[in-house]
């Protein structure tokens, strides 16, 4: 597996039409992995990078992923708390909103979040770094980018994600607990309701969710940047494609992985 | 090293991206010891042949041999242990933005030699003031002229002690003085570090200072070859338009090669 496949867009031609540049995108993702889980046992863990990755990825993520969940909760309780009480099921709310979260809602605001604000910087900067020789500069250094760029990135989201998914929860609740008290329902049933209807797996589900989310966010950015090339013009196309490939795929993944988790059948 | 195994060769080297041959095939060989120039016209493809003796480029076609390997089939992983012993010093000086003048030229030696603190800040500083800096060492690499970031690339490579350094234009936009101090530089480490060196470069009198032997590429391809001496008396057209053009004080007396503006005449 050549890892030079990733960045050395010299060596492949261009791909003619939309079936080759999937194909060739798919594959360069591939090997990205790949490498990145090679480097990872084999190569030296670059500290110092994963550890300002994660306070970037993650620290400077919570406000925001706390906020868009929180008004979040709170909009799909004004919705199901107007519709509820009015046919007596008031202490439904909290259970209803808290299986959403988990399951849904968390994970997916948590990957939107974090691919508008990091997706999109990690592609700006590799994308950068690579038109400006840093790249090269590393390599000649025989640092592999792989090592020293990537892995900090996609370990730094591994760990972060789910943390902020659980940021995203809580926000959640909590946007949606102050909606429901507007409503007459009480803390008291509103947590009895999440008790009863909230199961513990609604909780790691929606948890392993954001680890593949984590995964197509770091790779897809990071691969982005990499191959970006053509000057300012072709940073700005990595980043808008790092960020629109990564929403995309996180969609997608999110139904095959709530149908993996959670259908019934 | 090993007897008569030259520490860089390259052989019938090609190299075309996007259907464009930049190289067309190139044989250079450097030996131990030497320093080689390469002249050359903006355009002529000098970059890319020090991108492929680096293995940075992957050749289209031909063989690179690098002290006796040819790195040409090699991967990005079996190429990366060889650029230990083969440092490079970039055009643009491609220096991290986001590092400090200290962190870059650190950078390599923290990563690839077990030496303690003290040691690494030792081996920076005496790099700096190899190429003159000194106290600039906490400056971002935006807070530096272009001459000064170029020196600071230049103290990267140099930090690894590499024994094979590709300098690509290492006096562009220099002053005269610095210029000379990093050509006396180039020279010094030839002679007491045994330092081979491969220095591009459209500054002749740079070039006919430094170099043992001159090679002289025009459009990917070389066109002339020898030490200064033999470089400066030859009857090639090109080549002496080239260095008449470069040591001309006046702008009447040489005849006119390019930028064909009305009816001048072509030599
Ligand atoms: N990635 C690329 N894609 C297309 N053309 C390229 C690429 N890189 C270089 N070239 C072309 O190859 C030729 C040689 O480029 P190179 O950078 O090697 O020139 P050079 O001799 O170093 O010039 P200068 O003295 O101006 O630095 C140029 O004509 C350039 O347009
Ligand atoms: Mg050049």
């Amino acid at each position: 597996m050549r890892e030079e496949l990733v960045w050395l867009d010299e060596e492949s031609p261009r791909a003619r039409n939309a079936v080759q540049a999937s194909l060739e995108f798919v594959g360069a993702l591939g090997v990205l992995l790949f490498a990145s889980i090679r480097g990872l046992f084999s190569g030296r863990l670059e500290w110092r990078e994963t550890l300002h990755q994660m306070a970037f990825i993650g620290a400077a993520s919570a406000p925001i992923v706390a906020l868009t969940s929180a008004f979040t909760g709170a909009v799909v309780t004004l919705y199901s708390a107007s519709l509820f009480v009015e046919v007596g099921g008031g202490n439904f709310v909290g259970g209803a909103l808290a299986v959403a979260m988990f399951r849904e809602l968390a994970p997916i605001l948590t990957g939107i979040m974090v691919t508008a604000r990091c997706g999109s910087a990690i592609a700006a900067q590799l994308g950068t770094m690579k038109i400006t020789e840093q790249i090269d500069a590393l390599r000649a250094l025989a640092v592999s980018p792989i090592q020293y760029l990537v892995i900090p990135r996609v370990l730094a989201s591994l760990v972060m994600f789910p943390m902020l998914g659980m940021i995203a929860n809580f926000a959640g609740i909590v946007g949606g607990w102050v909606v429901a008290d507007a409503f007459g329902i009480g803390l008291s049933s509103f947590l009895q309701s999440i008790r009863l209807l909230a199961e513990p797996f609604d909780l790691i589900g929606g948890l392993i969710k954001t680890l593949v989310f984590a995964l197509i966010v770091s790779l897809v950015s990071a691969q982005q940047g990499l191959a970006a090339r053509g000057g300012a013009v072709g940073v700005g196309r990595a980043t808008t494609r790092a960020v629109v490939l990564s929403m995309v795929l996180i969609f997608a993944a999110n139904y095959f992985l709530a149908d993996l988790l959670f259908a019934k059948r | 090293m090993k007897a008569g195994v030259p520490a860089l060769e390259t052989r019938q080297l090609v190299y075309a991206v996007d259907g464009k041959v930049i190289l067309k095939g190139i044989d250079l060989r450097v030996e131990y010891g030497e320093v080689v120039g390469i002249m050359g016209a903006s355009g002529s493809g000098k970059t890319t042949l020090l991108k492929c003796l680096c293995g940075l480029l992957k050749p289209t076609s031909g063989e690179v041999w690098v002290e006796g390997v040819n790195i040409a089939p090699l991967s990005e992983r079996e190429r990366m242990p060889l650029r230990l012993r083969l440092g490079i010093v970039f055009q643009d000086a491609a220096l991290f933005d986001y590092l400090t003048v200290y962190e870059n030229v650190a950078f390599g030696v923290e990563r690839h030699r077990k030496l303690s603190r003290e040691q690494v800040r030792q081996i920076v500083r005496e790099r700096l003031a190899w190429v003159g800096l000194e106290g600039v060492e906490h400056l971002y690499p935006s807070q530096l002229s272009g001459g000064m970031r170029k020196r600071v690339g230049l103290a990267r490579a140099l930090a690894m002690d590499p024994h094979i350094v590709l300098f690509d234009e290492p006096t562009s936009g220099l002053d005269p003085v610095n210029a000379y101090q990093v050509d006396r530089l180039i020279v010094r480490l030839n002679r007491e570090l045994n330092l081979t060196a491969v220095v591009v470069s459209h500054d002749v009198v740079s070039l006919m200072r430094t170099c043992s032997r001159i090679v002289m590429i025009e459009a990917g391809q070389i066109i002339a070859e020898g030490t200064p001496e033999t470089i400066r008396q030859l009857e090639h057209p090109q080549v002496r338009a080239f260095l008449r053009m470069a040591s001309s004080e006046t702008l009447d007396d040489v005849p006119w090669l390019g930028y064909n503006i009305g009816q001048e005449a072509q030599v």
